[in-house]
Formats: C-alpha cells, sequence, structure tokens
C-alpha cells in the first residue's frame, strides 16, 4: 500500500514538474519578449526624442495651440509624453508578444482580445484628436468673428462652442471603445441640452439686456458710418 | 498668351480687326445696364473712349472692353460723322458666383489684358473706379503717358478727403514704399494705365501662376512693374467716386486685400530684401480742389472704433499671441487702456503690427482667414487713432500727410527682414 502512495505520490510531483517545465519556456519566452521590447523602445524613444527635440516639436505644439498638452506633459515637455507614450505601447505589444508564446487557450483569446479592441481605440484616439482640432477651429472663429461684430460676449460663446465640440467628440470616443453603452448616450443627452439650455436662458434671460445694447450699438454702428460718407478704404 | 477668357466668335472678330493702338477697360459696371453708368451719365463706353481719344494728334485704333453693356457695336455711328477710333468691342460675361470683389476686377483686367495682347497694343487703360463726368479725361491722363513719355504703368493718384483711401493711408502705401521703393498713393489703382511691356509681363505671370496654386491679383500690377524694372508714374485723375463703405463686412474686405498683398510680398520676398529706401514717382496731370462743404466731412464714431480695439486687446489675446512679439502685445495692452485724448497708434508699432501679421501669413502659424481677420480690431484702432490726430491738428478736407508713417515703414524693414529671415530666432 506504501508502495502505491509513494508511486501516487511520486506521479503527482512528475506531472506537476512536467506542467512547470512545459510553462518555463512561455516565461523565458515573456521575459525575452519583454528585455527585447524593452530595449526596441528604448532605442527607438531615444531616436524619436532626438528627431523631435531637432525639429522643435515642444515649441511647434504651443504654437499650434496645444497648450492643455503641454500643461499635462512630464517636464512639461510634449516630446517627454509622446516618446514615453511610444516606449510604453512598444512594452505593452511585447508583453502581448510573450503572453501569447504560453501554450494556452487563456492567453490566445486575451491576446486576441485585445488585438480586436485595438482598432477601436485608435478610432477613438482619431476622434479626441480631430474633435480637439475642429472644436479649437470653431471657437477662434467665434471668437474672432464676435469680436468683429463687436460682440462683448465673443468670448463667453467661444468657449461654449469649444465645449460643446469637445463633449460631443468625447462621447463619440466613448462610444467607440464600448464603455457604459446607454448611459453614456443619456449622460450626453443630458449634458449637451443642458449646455444649450443654459446658453439659451442666459441669452434669454439673464443676458437679455447686455444681448440687446450689444446688438443695438452693432445696428446702430453698421447703419452710421454710411450715412457720414466720404469714408472709404481703397 | 492667355486666351481663354476669349470666346471664339470674339477671337473671330480680333482676327479680323488685326491690331489696335489701345485698348480701353472701361469696368465700372455695377451701375446699373443701361443707364450709362448712373448718375446722369449718359456717355457710353464707346463716346467717352472715342472723346478722350479726340485729344491726341495722331489718329489711334482702339478696341473697347466694357462691362456696362450699354455701348454700340464697334464702329457704329450717326451717319456723316466722322469714322470711328473704336474698332473692336466686346463685353464681359456676368459676375462670377463665389468670386471676390478684387478678383473679379482682375479677372476683367485679364481680358482686357487678352486683348490687348491679341491686337498688338501699344497701351491699355483701365477704368474700375465708379464713373464720373470726367471719365473720358480719366482714360487720356491714363494712356497719354504710357503712348506720348514712354512710360510703363500709370497708377492713380486721386484727390481725397481726409477720410478716404483709409486701407491705402494705413497699410497698402506704406508697405508698398518700404518693399518695393516706389512712392504710389494707390498701388492696387484700381484704375491704371499699362503699357504692352507690362501687359506682356502680366500675362506670363499670370499664365505661370494659373498652372499653380495662387493666382494673379489686383495687388500684382504694380508689383510686378517694380520687378520689372518698369517706369512708373502717376497722373491726377481728381475726386474719385467712393462706393458705400460696408462697415459690416469690414473684416472680409481687410481678409480679401490684406490676403493678396500678403501673397504677393511672399513671391517677391527675394526681390524687396534688396531695396533700401524709395523714391517719389514723376505726377502727371493738374491737381484738383477737394471739395470743402461741411456736408463731406466726415464725423467717424471714433468712440466705436477704439471700443472694438480695447475689445479685440482684451479677447483675442491668446490669437494675437501667436503673431505678435511680447513687446507688440504689452504695446497693445498699454494703448487700451489710454484715454480717448491720449490715444494714439504709435506709426512705429503699427509698422510692425502690420510686418508681425505679413510674417505670420508667410508662416501660417494659424489658419491664413483668422490672421487676416484678426486684424481688424487693430485697423479700426488705427482708424480711430488717425481721426483723432487729424481731428487735434485741424485737418479738414485735404488729403492729410501720412508722411510719417511711410518712414515709420521705411525704418522698420530691417525688423521685417530679420524676422522674414530667422522667425525664430528673431522674436523681440
Amino acid at each position: 500500500m506504501w508502495n502505491e502512495v509513494g508511486e501516487s505520490l511520486r506521479l503527482s510531483m512528475t506531472k506537476m514538474l512536467d506542467q512547470f517545465a512545459s510553462l518555463l519556456p512561455g516565461v523565458l519566452a515573456l521575459i525575452a519578449a519583454l528585455v527585447i521590447s524593452a530595449v526596441i523602445a528604448w532605442a527607438f524613444s531615444a531616436i524619436l526624442r532626438r528627431s523631435l527635440t531637432g525639429l522643435d516639436f515642444d515649441r511647434r505644439v504651443k504654437q499650434w495651440g496645444f497648450t492643455g498638452l503641454c500643461e499635462w506633459s512630464p517636464g512639461s515637455s510634449p516630446t517627454l509624453l509622446v516618446t514615453r507614450a511610444i516606449a510604453w505601447i512598444i512594452v505593452f505589444v511585447g508583453f502581448l508578444v510573450g503572453v501569447s508564446a504560453f501554450d494556452g487557450a487563456l492567453p490566445s483569446q486575451l491576446v486576441n482580445r485585445v488585438f480586436n479592441y485595438l482598432p477601436n481605440v485608435l478610432a477613438a484616439i482619431v476622434v479626441l484628436v480631430a474633435g480637439n482640432i475642429i472644436a479649437r477651429f470653431l471657437a477662434r472663429s467665434v471668437l474672432i468673428g464676435g469680436v468683429n461684430m463687436h460682440l462683448q460676449y465673443a468670448r463667453l460663446l467661444s468657449v461654449g462652442v469649444h465645449w460643446l465640440v469637445t463633449v460631443l467628440a468625447v462621447t463619440i470616443a466613448i462610444e467607440h471603445l464600448g464603455i457604459g453603452g446607454g448611459i453614456i448616450r443619456l449622460a450626453f443627452g443630458i449634458l449637451f441640452g443642458g449646455i444649450v439650455l443654459a446658453l439659451a436662458l442666459a441669452v434669454g434671460l439673464g443676458s437679455k439686456e447686455l444681448v440687446s445694447r450689444s446688438l443695438e450699438r452693432e445696428a446702430s454702428r453698421v447703419s452710421t458710418p454710411s450715412e457720414k460718407e466720404p469714408v472709404g478704404h481703397l | 498668351m492667355e486666351l481663354d477668357t476669349i470666346s471664339q466668335p470674339e477671337l473671330e472678330e480680333l482676327e479680323r480687326v488685326g491690331s489696335a493702338d489701345v485698348v480701353i477697360g472701361i469696368l465700372d459696371g455695377d451701375s446699373p445696364a443701361g443707364a450709362g453708368g448712373g448718375d446722369g451719365l449718359e456717355a457710353t463706353a464707346e463716346a467717352r473712349t472715342r472723346e478722350a481719344l479726340a485729344e491726341f494728334s495722331n489718329p489711334l485704333r482702339a478696341a473697347i472692353v466694357s462691362n456696362n453693356g450699354t455701348h454700340a457695336p464697334a464702329g457704329a455711328e450717326a451717319a456723316g460723322s466722322a469714322p470711328s477710333p473704336v474698332v473692336f468691342s466686346c463685353s464681359l460675361p456676368a459676375h462670377v458666383p463665389g468670386e471676390t470683389s478684387q478678383q473679379g476686377i482682375f479677372n476683367a483686367y485679364r481680358k482686357v489684358f487678352a486683348v490687348g495682347g491679341k491686337l498688338g497694343a501699344r497701351a491699355c487703360g483701365l477704368i474700375a473706379s465708379p464713373p464720373r463726368e470726367s471719365s473720358c479725361e480719366w482714360i487720356y491722363r491714363l494712356i497719354q503717358p504710357v503712348l506720348n513719355l514712354g512710360f510703363d504703368l500709370v497708377a492713380p493718384c486721386y484727390t481725397r478727403q481726409s477720410m478716404e483711401g483709409l486701407l491705402n493711408r494705413s497699410v497698402l502705401a506704406p508697405l508698398h514704399r518700404a518693399l518695393y521703393g516706389e512712392q504710389l498713393q494707390n498701388p492696387m489703382g484700381p484704375d491704371f494705365g499699362v503699357s504692352a511691356k507690362l501687359l506682356q509681363q502680366i500675362l506670363r505671370q499670370d499664365s505661370a501662376r494659373r498652372r499653380g496654386t495662387d493666382g494673379t491679383t489686383l495687388a500684382s500690377i504694380a508689383v510686378s512693374a517694380a520687378f520689372g524694372g518698369c517706369q512708373v508714374c502717376e497722373s491726377q485723375l481728381g475726386v474719385r467716386r467712393q462706393r458705400p463703405t460696408d462697415w459690416g463686412n469690414l473684416s472680409s474686405l481687410l481678409a480679401e486685400i490684406l490676403g493678396d498683398v500678403f501673397v504677393e510680398m511672399e513671391g517677391r520676398a527675394a526681390f524687396w530684401q534688396s531695396i533700401r529706401g524709395s523714391r517719389a514717382l514723376p505726377r502727371f496731370g493738374p491737381p484738383e480742389t477737394a471739395p470743402t462743404d461741411a456736408a463731406s466731412t466726415p464725423s467717424l464714431d471714433v468712440q466705436g472704433m477704439r471700443e472694438s480695439f480695447q475689445l479685440g486687446t482684451q479677447s483675442l489675446q491668446d490669437v494675437w499671441g501667436l503673431i505678435l512679439p511680447p513687446t507688440s502685445l504689452l504695446e497693445l495692452r498699454r494703448m487700451s487702456r489710454l484715454s480717448k485724448d491720449q490715444f494714439r497708434f504709435p506709426d512705429q508699432t503699427w509698422a510692425r503690427v502690420v510686418y508681425d501679421f505679413a510674417l505670420g501669413h508667410r508662416l501660417r502659424t494659424i489658419s491664413r482667414d483668422h490672421l487676416l481677420r484678426s486684424f481688424t480690431p487693430l485697423y479700426l484702432g488705427w482708424i480711430a487713432s488717425y481721426a483723432l490726430e487729424i481731428e487735434g491738428a485741424g485737418v479738414t478736407g485735404a488729403d492729410a500727410p501720412n508722411e510719417n508713417l511711410s518712414k515709420a515703414f521705411e525704418e522698420n524693414k530691417s525688423y521685417l527682414v530679420s524676422r522674414w529671415r530667422w522667425p525664430d530666432r528673431f522674436n523681440p
């Protein structure tokens, strides 16, 4: 009997060691993938940092008007932010490659799901970037147009337009990521409707006199000079 | 040769005519058709041309391009009268939707130039100002220096009220003088006399540019003359009727005109960077005295313009901060706090602001349309300052001097050249 017990223990030990031994290549492959990806990430980020510094990327980002990006960046340097982001993406891809080296259904499914999800993440990033650019462009157009129309609240309008477009872009991006589902749509409807209603109330009630004074001044400005010719620009 | 603006029947007619000495473009057609230019002006384009050509001692053959649709077929005259000098006439197509007014004028000019090139004309007279009783004199004064004195470009010199030609006074004339070294009152006309040499030069340039992205514009004519080493003079044309000022659309006007000027400036950068100083140009014709009746003395809403400037200074700091250096921004902020009595736009600051906008346009720091439209509050600030200045100096009715401003543009040209060459390194 003791012989049978000893045999069972030996078999289970052998089985466990076999299984551990079968995992070992996967673990080693994971470590190797992480080390290689870290080296690639380090080399790539060094090259990228040098190129971006050469292109004066930090100053250009400020010049393009992405001042918010500068504030978020480590050391207020968008170059650092971009290079670190790229490096971590490379390390993450290396990790996924390493995980897929494990011989098993679960890691494969995880990797498949991550790779299937990647297009959504990319689409969300594109939507956010495009939304930000459009929001800035429209906000600036409204601001300049408002100032040229002598509207005292041009800045308020501009900020309103900027937030409307930004909220819209963020909602689309979140929907692409598949987070929240119906709640996001509902929240967006409430938020968007709330902003529009607030603006309408502000213009209709709170700023009624301000708006009427501004519009009166605008109307009188447009009509007055034409009666006071000769004034000409060319 | 750019002949795509001439229709096939017109081309056949031009072949039949062969040649002409002058081509006259009467492009004042925004007056009602059939009214002969409105305001009781009954003379047609052909009659005006005939009257102008009668002042020359030798007979001249003329072609007319008109857009008022009132002229009779070429050569039509009353029985028994002298043969008409007009050998060819055609009218322009209707205004193209979406075309700006300046581009519309130049497209009309293009047709005149194409007809002139085809007929081998020695001179082209172009009139785009609203018609006056003296339009025939204008034709004579614009083509006579070309035909008799050998000039290549005759630019207009109008008798102006103190508040007329404000964009010319503030930007166009001083900028042209500083960049290209020629003291012109109206570098963008719109009334010009052009020689065959300059005509061919403009047609060649237009043909080349139309293959690219930028078209030739009204701003190109005087610049082409300067660039080509042409002989340029001015002709006194007297009082010019002003079209009503559309103050509500001022930013579009500024964007259109300054956009063309800055594009031209960018294309000729190597040329103007080598020019130092400026020279006065010969001016022909008797000067006309400006009417000084009280009704024509303008009283602008200076306070409103100052408020526009102040609003711009408060709200557009983010936009201007991308175009103007910190010293200019500080100066503008200081100005916005001045009282009405003290409010002045210093000539040096104004010159640098204009140069900085030209540079911003070239660098595409922000959308070009945004950049040009954000110039409007600054321009209104300059007008307010100018109105207060001439009011304080007691200048009325006359062509107020802007020599100091032109000199400021010339003095600050080195600033422009430095920033143009090293926009990153030279940022005071």
